[in-house]
């Protein structure tokens, strides 16, 4: 299955291909792949998340389907 | 003991009184409002003799309390009609604590409406009104270098100026505060307090602190440990420590678009497809390449540092930020995706005294209008620059997106008690719109920052797009916010203080020490309802019901996108949030 990814702030690093931005890149994931696996999978920093999974807040074992959008952001604010 | 600066421009006097013993407790927004209360008759013409204009630095200002130099200023509004706290960073804060001036307090206008004065307060606490008559018209930027040049080379001194459009009576135009560079870019910006200023012909006010130390304290050993304590807090939540320093407040951006509640193209859709060139990310990245600053504090003692500052593609200071508000104003808002349009349109507003929310507003509500399009950056800037400059469509701009939208026949206003909404849409952000339909102040995202649990994972989490429980959180945060603008902290600290809670601790730990008197949990939520209790009051008698206490028809009605959801919080609901009046008016003896 497909999933878009987008990572942003400083986890953009994290991106695979070592590019960083902030732009989506798409990954074919097994069936059955969580949020949760993607963070671990990246080696996204330990530290508590804001994502959301298709424009909504997702608990992080949440189910990966095809055609998703994943967004992750590390704890940040504004105003 | 601190005092009262009572300035009189109709007679063209100064007077030093005492804090009158039933406000000792109050400092900032609470002393803003008590004061506008206490003197302003509910139904006065804003821009008339009996409107009073107040400026006052919260109980921490003076003293090495983190992030504790916000300035509150108070007024009847022109733009809402409501009694107006409008809250800004600067210097001006410390500098009128270390006076040891609770407020100024400016009372009538001259007879003569070409005058102009400058108010100078010295740091041996003289003070004096000077006539500037050829500083008329004057921008921001070259009052600051005015003043500068009258100011002895070794002083230190902070500035609170008013552009052309507070002089003219604008409705969107504020009040500029200088940071700690002296650049007029800090702003009380909200509900048009630059236009009462104008009308009291009052172009400036220089606060000097040159030698004056930092205020003592009932118990030092007790205020260092306190703020100490404070101060860890700040630095080490991962929000206040790390994010907002890093990125700026503009990092929001992203976050907003990714829930589906970001205002687009004057609130048509939640989504940006363009948000990248006007994203927090972005802006860190070309702000460093082009030797800007990305880091600094607004005023002295903030430990947070989300400021920055914007160069032109020659390297050359342009602007403060841009904020996130700002960027969205004018970048998204407006379907604009170059931060330089936006910090040029930021520049402007800061030259003519306008605020940028509402400017951002109406140019997407005069771009919904058909009349420029939107994502046309050079015909924004043109319209913008039209208020002052020939050409159309004018001076009509600069009362807001209200007036603007009203004069072209635009269907989709998005105001609340006639001042236009910040960057969060209230269809996607449900807290949000319960915000900024009951706030005294308009819609205001600061007055009860719903984003916290609505979108950040702060304070807990409450569903965006669900109705329950937001009338609670937006009312919570409503009497915490009043509270921290009382004290003159920095919204910002709310960040660590809802997941820390010996952050909250060490607030009333400060404030104890400083005064001397007993400050609890108790007493601190006391402030915050006395505080809005003085604003509902104070507008219920401007003419204010409950009908005042809604979002736009078409928000509860046209679903928008992604979400296709609508506004749904009920009436029964909104009209809950401030249950808590009848009772602390009482209490408080003005019912």
């Amino acid at each position: 299955m497909n999933v878009d990814i987008a990572l942003f702030a400083y986890l953009s690093d994290h991106q695979p291909d070592g590019k960083g931005g902030r732009y989506a890149r798409t990954f074919d994931l097994p069936e059955g792949t969580r949020v949760a696996d993607v963070i671990a999978d990246w080696k996204l920093p330990d530290q508590p998340r804001i994502v959301f999974l298709n424009n909504r807040h997702a608990p992080e074992d949440t189910e990966l389907h095809d055609g998703d959008r994943l967004a992750i952001f590390p704890p940040i604010a504004g105003g | 003991m601190r005092e009262l600066l009572f300035v009189d421009m109709s007679t063209l006097s100064i007077e030093r009184k005492p804090l009158p013993e039933k406000w000792h407790r109050y400092g900032g927004r609470a002393l803003t409002d008590a004061i506008v209360y206490d003197m302003v008759p509910p139904m006065a013409d804003p821009l008339g003799q009996e409107n009073v204009l107040v400026f006052a630095p919260g109980l921490f200002a003076g003293t090495t309390a983190p992030n504790g130099g916000r300035l509150s200023v108070g007024a009847k509004s022109p733009l809402t009609g409501g009694l107006k706290e409008s809250n800004s960073g600067g210097q001006a804060a410390h500098g009128l604590g270390k006076l040891k001036i609770a407020a100024i307090v400016v009372t009538g206008k001259p007879a003569d409406p070409a005058a102009r004065y400058m108010l100078t307060i010295e740091a041996d606490g003289s003070a004096k009104l000077d006539r500037v008559d050829a500083w008329a018209g004057m921008e921001n930027y070259a009052l600051a270098d005015a003043i500068k040049a009258l100011r002895p080379a070794d002083d230190r001194y902070s500035t609170i100026t008013n552009g052309p459009a507070g002089e003219a009576g604008l409705k969107a135009s504020g009040i500029a505060i200088s940071d700690m560079k002296g650049y007029p870019n800090r702003f009380a910006g909200r509900g048009g307090l630059g236009a009462v200023m104008g009308s009291k012909g009052l172009k400036a006010i220089v606060v000097s602190d040159k030698g004056l130390p930092y205020l003592e304290h009932a118990d030092k050993e007790a205020f260092n440990a306190a703020m100490k304590r404070f101060s860890t807090a700040l630095t080490t939540h991962p929000v206040s420590g790390t994010g907002l320093p890093t990125y700026g407040t503009n990092v929001l951006m992203n976050i907003l678009n990714e829930a589906g509640g970001l205002p687009t193209r004057n609130f048509s859709t939640g989504y940006f497809e363009d948000v990248e060139g006007v994203s927090g990310e972005k802006q860190r990245e070309v702000t460093l390449e082009r030797g800007g600053s990305v880091k600094h504090g607004c005023h002295t003692g903030c430990v947070i540092q989300c400021s920055r500052y914007w160069n032109d593609k020659d390297g050359n200071y342009k602007t403060k930020g841009p904020e996130y508000e700002t960027a969205w104003a004018f970048g998204t808002d407006c379907g604009i995706s170059d931060m330089d349009v936006v910090a040029e349109l930021d520049r402007i507003c800061a030259e003519y005294g306008l605020d940028t929310i509402e400017m951002g507003n109406t140019l997407a509500v005069y771009m919904d209008s058909g009349a420029i399009a939107f994502g046309d950056g050079p015909a924004a800037i043109k319209a913008l620059k039209s208020i002052f400059e020939d050409g159309a469509p004018g001076k009509i701009l600069g009362d807001g997106a209200e007036a603007t939208g009203m004069k072209f026949g635009v269907a989709h206003i998005p105001v609340v008690k006639h001042q236009a909404m910040p960057a969060y849409e209230p269809r996607a952000v449900q807290g949000i719109g319960v915000t900024y339909a009951t706030s005294t102040q308009g819609a205001d995202h600061t007055a009860g920052y719903t984003i916290t649990a609505n979108i950040l994972g702060v304070g807990g989490s409450v569903d965006p797009l669900k109705t329950e429980g937001q009338a609670d959180l937006s009312k919570n945060l409503q009497i915490a916010t009043a509270m921290l603008d009382a004290l003159g902290l920095c919204i910002f600290v709310a960040f660590p203080v809802l997941d820390i809670p010996d952050a909250f601790v060490a607030i009333f730990d400060m404030a104890a020490a400083h005064t001397g008197d007993v400050w609890d949990t108790d007493e601190l939520m006391r402030l915050g309802r006395e505080t809005l209790t003085f604003e509902r009051l104070f507008n219920e008698g401007a003419g204010f019901t409950a009908a005042d206490d809604r979002l736009p028809v078409w928000m509860k009605t046209e679903p928008l996108a992604p979400h296709n959801t609508v506004f749904e919080v009920t009436d029964a609901d909104l009209d809950a949030v401030y249950d808590f009046v009848p009772e602390t008016a009482k209490a408080m003896g003005l019912r």
